[in-house]
This record gives C-alpha cells, structure tokens and sequence, in this order.
C-alpha cells in the first residue's frame, strides 16, 4: 500500500494565520477568543474565535482588507465567500511550505477536496438582494459566492488544479471526510497529491443559529465559554478561517525533497444512526470510528500517544466522547488526550483538518497540546489522561476525532514522519 | 419634517440622493467617469455615455491591461483582449444600466464584443436611436462553405462583418506546411499571406457581408473575384507560432467590377502589418441591367476583366 505524507500546511485560524503562530499559542496555550462586536446585543452568545488580520465584514469582496502579502486579483476574490479567503490563504500557505511548483500543482495527478458548509451570510444578502431589486440586479457570482460548493468552485479555478476536485458537505465532519477520501484517492493511485482545505466564514450568520440550539456558551469569560470536559462547560464557541494540507505519495514528496511533517497511516468512519442533532449518549458512533480507524492503519490501540478530541464544550457530546474513548482505550496504556478547542473554539465544517493540523505540527515538534480551561473534569475522565498544560513529548502516533450532526463520525489517524 | 426625524438633520432632495446612488455606484471609478455620468444625468449628451463606458470597463479590467483602453481603440476586444469575461460582462452591463439608465437585452448583450461595439451601442440607446445592426458571425466551417478558398489554403479561423468593416482571426499553429520552408529551422508566417489573408477576409466581406458594401445586395459570384493591387503594405511585426493575427478590413470604394479595402493585422494589440489598398474584381452571378443594376439570365461566360492596378 502506498504510503502517503503531509508535506504542508497553512493556517488562517482563531491563533494564528501562519504555522510558526499557531504553534507558539498551541504551546504557550493562548487562546483566539474575543468579544464579537455582531454579538454585543444577544444575550445567549458573546465570543467568537476571531479572525486576525482579515476584514471581510462588507459583502462586496472588493472591500476585504487582508495582508498585504496575499495580493488577490478581482476575478479571483470576486467568486469568494469570506471563508474563500480564508482558506485561499491557507493554501498559498501550504504550497509554499510544500514547495510545490506551479506545473506540480495544475496536474492530472493532483487534486482538491474541499470541506464547507457554504456561506449562510452571502446567501441570505443574495436572496434579500433578488427580493429586493430583482434577479437582474444581482450579482452574477451569487450563486458561486453562497452555495455550498463554493469554496471547492473557487479554490479549483483559482489554483488550476486538473485533478480531481470534490466539496465535501457533512458538518462538523466535513474536512474529515475530505482528508479521509483524499488518502484513499492517493491510495487508490488515481492521483499523486491531494489538497484539502476546510473553511468557514465565523461570522455571525455561521454562528448565532446554534445559540437557537442551546449549544453555544453565553460566557463572557473565555476561561468558562470554552472548557472542554470540564464540569462547568455550557456550550462552545464559534470560529471560522481556513485550513489547508497538502497529502503527498511519500515517494513522489520525498524525490523532490520535501520535509513531511507526519505520516497519514489512515482514517476510518461510522454513524450513530441515532439523532440528527445530538450525539449518541455513549459515543458508539464515535468509538467505532475509532475503532475502525486503528484497525484499517493496522495500529493497536496501545501505540496511540495522543488523541486530539473532538470535544467542543457542549455537555452532551464532550461525555459522549469521554465514554467512547474509554472504550477504544481499555488497555493499560492510556493515550493522552486533549481538546484544542478550549484555543480555537469550534470551527464546524473547519475544524476536522484544524485539529488534523494540529496533530501534524505535535508530531513533527513533538508536543502534545494541554486542554485549555480544564480545572475540574467530568465524573467519567477519571480514568483517562488529560494533561492540562502543552508539554513536551516523544509521540509516534496521533488520532483526531471529527463528529458531525446526523451522527457522523470521523477518525483519522497519522504518524511521526 | 416630521417630528421622528433627529434633530440637525438636513432633508435631502430627491435629485441630491439621486447624485448620490450614482457616486455610490461609481465608487470605484474615476473622477472623470462620475462626473461624466452625473453631466449625462443632467443633459443626455451621447459623447459623455461614452465617458462613462469607458470608465467602467477600466474599473473592471485588472490594473495591467488597463493601459489598453488609452486612445479608446474601437477595435480592442473586450474578452480577449482586456481579458473580462462574460460575467464581469454582467456586471459592466449592470453598471452602466444602473448609471445611465439604459436597458441592455440580454440577447444583444453577446453581441457586444468590442469596445466600439459597446460604445456605438451606448451612443444608439443613449440617443433614443434603434441598436447598431447585428454582425454576422461566421467559423471556420462556416466561411469554408462560402469561400473559393479552401484548406490548406484557407487563412481565416472566424470572422465577423459589419455593414462597416469585417474582422476575422488566425491562430498561427505551426504545422502549417509552408512553415518548414520559411525560414529553415525558424518558422515565420509569410507577409506575402498576411496580405493573402487579408484579401480572403475582403472576398469574404463581399460574398457575405451585410447589405451596404456598395453592392446593392446583389449575390457576388464567388468564382468571379480575383486579386488585383496592392498598394502601400507595410509590415511591422514578425509573427511567428503561437501568434493569433487578428484581421480587418474596411471598404474604401466598391463599384462593379472593383473593391478596393484597407487591411490591418495586429497580434495581441499590437499592429503587425497595414495595407493602404487591397484591390480584388468581381462580377455578379447575374448580369447588370441598363440602370446598373443585376438582372436577366445567370450568364456563366460572362468575362472577368482584370482592372489595371
């Protein structure tokens, strides 16, 4: 079987818009979180992970402020949903980290898979826009701008790709069916590289809907709004950006002499087949996900270091998960086990290839991140491993987790390089 | 005022917030172009539509090609030229619409493909004149069904004509099998078929063209047109594969039995090749009644005269 690397990546994230960044405020645990002016008038939601550096506020792209080292030309930017931005940034990020030239990235041989949930603020504008002046008078990128798709539309234009190109639609599990079906495209042989990006718009119409399901924190203070498997956790916070990673044929990335960060040793899915919206109380979704993740990579539980949670803060999933890592990891040997999103907060369709991310960086730097806000633990954590600092750490192997509304789940699992 | 308005609050004027949806609207163009359109509000006057034509398409064409639109050549092609493409169309269209309160049909909207096509169409609705006529639009099967010239003797890839010009394009590909030859292990296209070229799109113009070229819509007999003169040919540019040359030519005189055209070739704007006078003969596949007009019996033996150059 072919062996497959990740030889880039790029942030455009709560902590960070550039590799160096973000892993300084992994290990330094420094948070992304900030009062969202939108949000100063509801009572039942105030901080949002921010996006530094970046304004894309106005609904005409032409308006967007951004660093000056992206330049974006207007037929490029104009197709964009603030989270085409994003994850356009992400990627120059990650083909340059990559070192990938510009005959290796337009390729039959590499390809795109994207993860997004559209752009709920960009559709509402369009539709009220239509409502209110005609159809005639809208924007004729209105459809490429909203709908989900857009950032796959987008991003295989922008960067000519001429492989094979997909958007990947299941929530909070998106981006990880991305990188999963993307290792199974280099696998299979049909391509040689593969370039995921996950993004969101984390603004306040991405956002403020799950205020509705009683699921985001009222908090004002990031120690409480965001404390996965905590006691005192009420709900997450959102956030958006854009994550990109580049997946290479190892021997392909290594005859150009690229510098992998990690292995992607494989990943594995299940469904809870339960709720559309609310975990399964015990995690059986999950736990098979993991399960089925470990056994396709031919890993034993016993050799996993760490495992990055999906845990968002939410009473009902972080428990879920908690039991169904009991499960997997009944063995003597605990993994240690951490919720970056007590950082990050939640990036939704994002946060699968944010945290996979993350995963990547712990290995190739040999850390494994602490849980934010994590002071007193849940009942059921007594018998699992949660560091609450970043501390250093000689890890091999790495699992993150992914579960997304109707009960999907996603493990993927990767290696020290 | 009513007694909700807040307080220091100027009332605007209808006219005053109209001034202002247009500088809104215009936000990203010139001074120039705002003025323009706020003058053309005010008076109707064709020639500032035209301003603000040209300064909303500079708004939408990205920063390095703008210097094109300089001197506002008539013939610079908007897609390919300027590089828009059909949704910036839209919205160009959409902009105009809005500022000059004008309606552009969709269906005509294709038809737009240069900046004088646009402008001419601007002026007509701007001055409550019927749209510009239609230009035939024709591909390479298209004029290969209609011309004595064939491949590999054919060098027109499209065209279109107009009552007052015709343009056509060649895409220089390499394989052409007189390329081997000319030069040796260095392929340059002929300027003697540059001037070729030309003279197919003139045959062209006359077989095709919209009424208007000067013979009264009589059918031109295809096997009746013969190259006659050329005067003033100037070439100034090597083309080689790769290049596409694009063509025009305008009428200067058309009276039986003579045509007489001027030609430019140009590659990506810039001009390759200018001929003052391309003369071609013709004959119609009727023969011409007292009042010089074509009637009576087709005569297949009727005589080609070759006009003295």
């Amino acid at each position: 079987m072919r062996n497959v690397v990740v030889s880039g990546v790029g942030f455009v994230c709560s902590i960070g818009n550039d590799v160096e960044t973000v892993t300084r405020n992994l290990r330094e645990m420094r948070h992304g979180f900030e009062l969202y002016p939108p949000f100063e008038r509801e009572q039942a939601v105030k901080l949002v992970g921010t996006i530094k550096d970046f304004d894309t506020t106005s609904f005409d792209a032409e308006d967007w402020t951004y660093p000056s080292r992206y330049s974006v030309k207007r037929d490029v930017l104009r197709g964009f949903a603030p989270h085409g931005l994003y994850g356009y940034c992400a990627l120059r990020q990650a083909l340059d980290d990559a070192r990938l030239s510009q005959d290796e990235i337009s390729n039959p041989m590499t390809g795109m898979f994207t993860a997004s949930a559209g752009s709920v603020s960009m559709l509402h504008h369009n539709m009220t826009r239509m409502a209110e002046r005609g159809v005639m008078r809208c924007n004729p990128m209105s459809v490429v701008n909203s709908v989900v798709g857009t950032l796959s539309f987008n991003l295989v234009a922008a960067f000519r790709i001429l492989g094979a190109s997909c958007g990947f639609a299941s929530a909070c599990a998106s981006s990880g069916h991305a990188l999963g079906y993307a290792l199974d495209e280099i696998r299979l042989g049909r391509q040689k590289r593969m370039l995921v990006i996950g993004g969101e718009d984390g603004n306040r119409e991405s956002i403020l809907p799950f205020a509705g399901m009683r699921a985001l924190s009222a908090s004002t203070d990031p120690e409480l709004a965001s404390c996965p498997f905590d006691r005192r956790r009420s709900g997450f916070v959102g956030t958006g950006g854009g994550v990109a990673m580049v997946l290479e044929e190892e021997e392909a990335a290594l005859a150009r002499g690229a510098r992998p960060y990690a292995r992607f040793l494989g990943w594995g899915q299940a469904s809870d087949g339960h709720s559309p919206a609310i975990s399964h109380p015990e995690g059986q979704g999950l736990s098979r996900a993991m399960s089925a993740c470990l056994a396709a990579s031919g890993v034993s539980p016993d050799a996993v270091d760490y495992v990055n949670a999906h845990a968002t803060s939410t009473p009902i999933g972080d428990r879920a998960e908690l039991l169904a890592l009991r499960k997997v990891f009944s063995g003597e040997k605990k993994p240690a086990v951490s919720s970056t999103k007590g950082l990050t907060g939640h990036g939704l369709s994002m946060s699968g290839i944010l945290e996979a991310a993350f995963c990547c960086l712990a290995l190739r730097e040999q850390f494994i991140p602490g849980n934010a806000h994590l002071r007193v633990p849940d009942l059921d954590v007594a018998s699992l491993h949660l560091p609450r600092e970043t501390q250093p750490a000689a890890i091999q192997v790495a699992l993150s987790n992914s579960s997304g509304f109707g009960g999907a789940n996603v493990s993927l699992l990767f290696g020290k390089a | 005022m009513t007694s909700d308005e807040p307080e220091g609050q100027v009332a605007v004027s209808p006219e005053q917030a109209e001034e202002a949806k247009i500088r809104e609207a215009l936000r990203r163009c010139s001074p120039e172009t705002v003025a323009a359109a706020l003058g053309y509000r005010k008076n109707k006057d064709a020639n500032l539509a035209n301003t603000v034509v040209v300064g909303v398409l500079c708004r939408f064409v990205e920063p390095d090609q703008r210097p094109k639109l300089q001197g506002e050549p008539e013939h610079l092609r908007l897609l390919e030229d300027l590089g828009l493409d059909s949704l910036t169309m839209v919205e160009v269209v959409m902009l105009l619409e809005e500022v000059l309160q004008v309606h552009i049909k969709n269906e005509e909207l294709q038809d737009l493909r240069t900046l004088g096509d646009v402008k001419a169409y601007v002026h007509a609705l701007s001055s409550g004149l019927p749209p510009p006529k239609r230009p035939l639009r024709m591909d390479v099967a298209a004029i290969a069904a209609s011309m004595p010239h064939q491949p590999p003797f054919l060098f027109l890839r499209d065209a279109e004509l107009r009552t007052s010009e015709a343009s056509g394009t060649y895409a220089i590909k390499g394989d052409e099998f007189f390329l081997s030859g000319h030069f040796k292990d260095r392929p340059v296209f002929p300027a003697s078929l540059l001037l070729e070229a030309l003279g197919q799109l003139a045959v062209l113009a006359l077989l095709k063209g919209p009424a208007g070229f000067g013979v009264g819509g009589a059918s031109v007999d295809p096997a009746s047109i013969y190259f006659t003169s050329a005067d003033g040919v100037r070439c100034t540019r090597i083309c080689k594969p790769g290049d596409v040359l694009d063509f025009i030519v305008r009428p200067k005189r058309v009276k039986h039995p003579l045509a007489v055209f001027e030609g430019h070739v140009s590659v990506n704007g810039e001009k390759a090749a200018f001929v003052e006078e391309v003369g071609l003969t013709f004959d119609f596949l009727r023969p011409l009644d007292e009042a010089g007009k074509p009637s009576g019996e087709v005569s297949p033996d009727a005589p080609v005269a070759p006009a003295a150059p």
